[in-house]
């Protein structure tokens, strides 16, 4: 479907040209990011509640931008790098509609939007498969966390709106490749970031859960090795994909601490078979979801900080 | 004596001497009375008692009626347990100022001042306009206001209430207070302990408390997750040193260091946005010009316990070190070079996308044999333009209740507006506006019904020569036919020469081999059985050499507008007297059940497309050839190319998990843009792909003359043109064998051909296929792919 009521901006990105004169030779190799991070540390977050007066509840959410320490090239703007940026309202519960039919518990409705501004590749105003495949995944997450008993015959609105997305891969790649290349590894790091804002914002609203939820995601990636003779995969915490040359799976869990609980489990990717594991040393499946809710627990100690920040103020005011 | 005189003899003098100091106890007695209690009074009171005036007895004896004991409890508690007061109460009798909220510190407000009237030029005396001293400044306590609300929501103000809910949380605080300090002694520390906890920073405070957690509900763990420890990164934190002792993989210890500061400072972007919110100033960056005096103040934290303790600090530094020393990795082995070349291949590897949609993966034809209950069986009508064939299947609806009396009476008020009240019933399948005002089918009209034994699906074709393309479309997705003939004089003549004729070799040469001819509107000729006999017999020899085989064959006379034997028997006497044989429905349940291609690749020819509302912006129907298929399926859309996978499913307008070969289907495809998809397309499965050709050879049975020339090529809805290349030979129409001479220039009607045609698009077609041939509106040939 394409949007005909509005002007759409072109749909690659706008870069400046780059004149040859400042190309060296492998100045694009250069310039490719790497993570400087320990496999095992996450990018630092930065969380709040309560920022859309007009919602029950809201929160924003970033993840900090990567630092190209390498930059030697004139720096383009369009080409930086930068952080995740979500923000998201809670609006309910309120009551259904007339017209709907009778629901025993809460109905719980998510929807995921990337600004068209959020990727390099601009996004259109109407929502895409992916931006539905999200919000599914966002809705499973949250269902198991919500007690939805409580409320009866009425609603509540998840709305997360991306203002800023990962990159799919580094910038230079795709310029190689064609848009075939990429396999939508950045979603896997906009939904754990979306897990854990919504919750978030859930827990602004004063919606009562069983648990605070968080997301997080392992990846196995394949470092930039020499060609023909690939490094071994290694296994990360919160993977930056414009860090990795490839990426080989990736997980998302929706991990309920307490409770030792996983609401949602995504797996992306191909890591092999079991005879291929033990000569190639990588990992399980499991493994991958072990991580991943290691990295859950990382962003649940920062939920849970900013969840009592916002507290600590509205109880002292 | 009248009461004058009383008050004039009045002693006032006498009077006035009586009254001993404004007493009202006059009597003598009374005073004798209280004269012994006072004495007595005073024998009981204490040795330090004696500031106690007699007055101050005597008043107490009076109150408490000479009651002794009383009056001195009453004395002691009063005047000897604070004597203080009771003078202090005696010195100062001035008025009192009362600030109840504002407290006046500094000026002392001496009691001499009070003892004038109260000057506001006093009281401001040296009190300097502006810049009050803060020693003089008053301190406004603000008042307790109860906490209402949810935690969140607008964040500024509190949250409005009424006033029922105001004075109930009121009456909640009230109650609160007193609770609090009643059991203010005990719960008091143990609030501050357990805050204190829970405040002792992010790292630490969720290590303390996870293993007391992990104790507590050990049966809430994930049942199918194996792990024989739910925390393994818990546990190598709380023992660094283990971790150190496992370099003998490459692989890197992945817990996460407890050191991790995981809150970032916001970025610009975020710091505009919550700047307003913000108490404290924002941190200033390096670049930013900063005040001198202002540099050094560093900006106060809104938790202390943000950052990393001491204790962290240094763990995270033994646990980096551990890790350095574990990613190194051992040098390579000639096993590792060989996993490096198996590495290349899986790099080689293209990763293949997953579906969108999650697939149930169910062993279809499983399921299918499970449910099969009712045989499945599509038909299509046919016959000459105005045989009746929408009324009767109007009629054959109505009658088995499929439609209701309402629409019906509904289509023959409508019907009688436009002057046609015999087409009420067609108008149950012609739907469309162009349909119902020209009185004829244009397209297909799909309609289901079921049976006791049997789910029908009715096709409704177009009698009009100028629609037989649809004809062919519908015609494509039977199992078998109806044929209804116009028995009315004149009319079954001009049919047999004109779509009858046409339309039964069309449904023959689709692969139709069974057909039920309906002699429609034999109420017009009076039940004549001399005329069903007469059309029995050319049709039926018309049929036959056709190649229809005569069993497969059966005459039912009937009448579409009143409904005699199409479900119900006929009860008028000119029939009953010489037909006794089924009705059209028990007929049509006498199929029996057709085979299903079920195990063969999938394949399925687009019928429609259409938007399937907001949630399914691209549907599209048709019936499966062959194979099976369920919900988050790939499927691969010929001649385009392009991959697009099953969002969700329905079957006869009813969603369904999967779907086999003979069922009419709704597919809701997702990844795929409309513009790759038209009908007459194909959708296969990726794995057997139908091939696109431009060029096939296929058996013919001519109906005109064939010679090398432009024709269309038919093939359910898909159809394009071509032109017939070469004539290869002409076919014995037994043995299938090639007679005469090679080649041959002209192919008479009726005789047999094998022909290669060509395409000018490429389109899918695979070999069983059977298509049809036109050329200039006419059918000419139709065949067999090979």
């Amino acid at each position: 479907m394409t949007d005909r009521r509005r002007i759409n901006g072109p749909s690659g990105g706008t870069s400046a040209p780059v004149y040859s004169k400042y190309l060296t030779k492998d100045a694009s190799d250069l310039d490719r990011p790497t993570r400087t991070r320990a496999p095992n540390v996450l990018r630092k977050m930065f969380l709040k509640t309560g920022v859309t007066p007009s919602a029950s509840g809201s929160a924003y959410f970033e993840l900090e931008a990567l630092k190209n320490q390498k930059a030697v090239a004139p720096g383009l703007a369009s080409l930086s790098t930068s952080g995740l940026k979500l923000t998201c309202t809670v609006h309910g519960p309120r009551p259904l509609p007339k017209s709907a039919p009778f629901s025993p518990h809460i109905i719980l409705t998510t929807h995921v939007k990337y600004a068209p501004f959020a990727t390099r590749k601009r996004r259109g105003y109407v929502r895409d498969s992916t931006e539905r495949d999200l919000g599914v995944h966002l809705e499973t997450a949250l269902r198991g966390v919500i007690i939805g008993d409580r409320w009866p015959k009425s609603g509540v609105e998840v709305i997360i709106t991306i203002l800023e997305g990962e990159e799919d891969q580094w910038w230079g790649d795709d310029r190689g490749r064609g848009s075939s290349g990429s396999g939508d590894w950045g979603m896997m790091t906009v939904l754990s970031g979306c897990i854990t804002v919504a919750s978030a914002a859930i827990a602004d609203a004063g919606i009562d859960c069983v648990d605070v939820v968080a997301g997080g995601v392992a990846a196995v990636v394949r470092g930039s090795g020499d060609i023909g003779k690939p490094s071994p995969t290694i296994l990360v915490l919160d993977p930056a994909p414009s860090e990795h040359q490839e990426i080989v799976a990736a997980c998302v869990v929706a991990y309920l601490p307490s409770r030792d609980e996983i609401t949602d489990l995504w797996v992306k990717g191909d890591i092999g078979h079991e005879n291929q594991r033990s000569l190639l040393q990588t990992y399980s499946y499991e493994d991958l979801a072990d991580n991943a809710v290691q990295a859950a627990l990382g962003a649940h100690r920062v939920l849970v900080g900013a969840l009592k920040e916002t507290a600590d103020m509205k109880i002292r005011r | 004596m009248s009461r004058h005189k009383l008050v004039k003899n009045l002693d006032l003098d006498d009077e006035m001497d009586d009254y001993d100091g404004g007493d009202d106890y006059a009597d003598d007695d009374t005073e004798e009375n209280l004269r012994l209690g006072t004495i007595r009074v005073r024998e009981e009171l204490p040795e330090a008692s004696g500031h106690i005036t007699d007055r101050q007895i005597q008043d107490a004896l009076w109150h408490y009626y000479y009651d002794v004991d009383k009056s001195v409890a009453y004395l002691i508690k009063e005047y000897m347990a604070k004597p203080k007061k009771e003078q202090k109460k005696k010195v100062a009798g001035g008025f009192y100022l009362f600030f109840p909220t504002l407290q006046v510190h500094g000026g002392e407000l001496s009691s001499k001042a009070c003892s004038k009237p109260f000057s506001f030029a006093e009281f401001f005396k040296d009190t300097p306009w502006l810049n009050v001293p803060p020693e003089r400044q008053a301190v406004f306590i603000a008042p307790l206001y109860p906490r209402g609300g949810l935690l969140g929501g607008s964040s500024d103000g509190a949250p409005k209430m009424s006033k029922l809910q105001a004075l109930a949380a009121a009456r909640k605080k009230k109650a609160q207070e007193q609770k609090a300090s009643e059991s203010s002694g005990v719960e008091k520390p143990m609030a501050g302990l357990s805050l204190n906890e829970s405040a002792s920073g992010p790292s630490v405070g969720s290590e303390a408390t996870e293993p007391s957690s992990a104790l507590k509900q050990p049966s809430r763990r994930f049942p199918l997750l194996k792990r024989k420890d739910s925390k393994p990164h818990e546990k190598s934190q709380k023992a660094p040193p283990h971790v150190e002792k496992e370099p003998e993989t490459n692989d890197i210890p992945m817990s996460i260091s407890p050191g991790d500061l995981d809150q970032a400072e916001p970025s610009a972007f975020a710091s505009t946005m919550f700047n307003s919110r913000d108490r404290s100033p924002p941190k200033h960056s390096a670049n930013l010009f900063t005040l001198p005096y202002a540099a050094t103040a560093t900006p106060a934290t809104t938790d202390p316990f943000a950052g990393p303790s001491p204790d962290d600090v240094v763990t995270a530094a033994q646990s980096k070190v551990a890790s350095g020393k574990g990613g190194k990795g051992p040098p390579k082995t000639s096993v590792e070079k060989k996993t490096d070349q198996i590495a290349n291949g899986v790099e080689a590897l293209k990763i293949d996308d997953t579906p969108k949609v999650t697939s149930k993966n169910l062993d279809v034809l499983k399921e299918f044999e499970q449910k099969e209950k009712k045989n499945e069986a599509n038909f299509v009508v046919i016959g000459h333009v105005d045989a009746g064939k929408s009324t009767l299947m109007g009629r054959l609806l109505y009658d088995l209740k499929v439609v209701d009396q309402r629409t019906i009476d509904r289509y023959r008020k409508e019907a009688e507006k436009m002057g046609k009240s015999s087409f009420a019933l067609a108008w149950v399948l012609d739907q469309g506006t162009e349909e119902r005002t020209r009185g004829v089918t244009i397209d297909i009209a799909m309609n289901k019904f079921s049976t006791n034994k049997t789910n029908f699906t009715i096709l409704d074709a177009p009698g009009h020569r100028d629609f037989i393309p649809n004809m062919i479309a519908g015609a494509s997705q039977a199992d078998f036919a109806v044929l209804v003939i116009d028995a009315s004089t004149g009319s079954f003549e001009s049919g047999l020469k004109g779509q009858t004729k046409e339309h039964a070799l069309l449904v023959r040469s689709m692969g139709v081999s069974r057909i039920i001819i309906a002699v429609n509107k034999l109420d017009t000729v009076a039940w004549s059985q001399e005329r069903f006999d007469e059309i029995s017999q050319q049709v039926s020899a018309f049929l036959t050499s056709a190649g229809f085989l005569p069993k497969n064959v059966a005459f039912i006379p009937c009448s579409g507008l009143h409904g005699d034997n199409i479900v119900r028997k006929s009860t008028e006497p000119g029939l009953t007297s010489w037909y006794n044989g089924p009705t059209l429905v028990e007929e049509l349940d006498n199929s029996e059940p057709i085979t299903r291609a079920l195990t063969r690749p999938l394949r399925i020819t687009i019928g429609d497309i259409f938007r399937g509302g907001v949630q399914n912006p691209l549907s599209i129907s048709g019936r499966i050839e062959s194979g099976s298929l369920q919900t988050g399926d790939a499927l691969l859309a010929q001649p385009a190319g392009e991959k697009c996978f099953i969002k969700a499913l329905e079957v006869d307008s009813e969603p369904a998990d999967w779907a086999v070969a003979g069922q009419n289907v709704t597919i809701h495809l997702s990844d795929i843009d409309p513009i790759h998809l038209k009908v007459g397309d194909v959708l296969c499965s990726p794995t057997s792909p139908i091939k696109i050709i431009k060029e096939f050879t296929a058996k013919v049975l001519a109906f005109e003359f064939l010679t090398p020339m432009q024709i269309d090529v038919h093939r359910g809805r898909l159809h394009t043109p071509g032109r017939i290349r070469e004539i290869v030979s002409l076919l014995d129409k037994g043995s299938g064998a090639p007679t005469g001479k090679k080649r041959p220039r002209i192919v008479k009607p009726a005789q047999l051909a094998r022909v290669i045609v060509e395409l000018e698009a490429a389109v899918p077609l695979e070999a069983p296929a059977r298509v049809v041939l036109r050329s200039n509106g006419a059918t000419v040939a139709a065949g067999l792919l090979e």
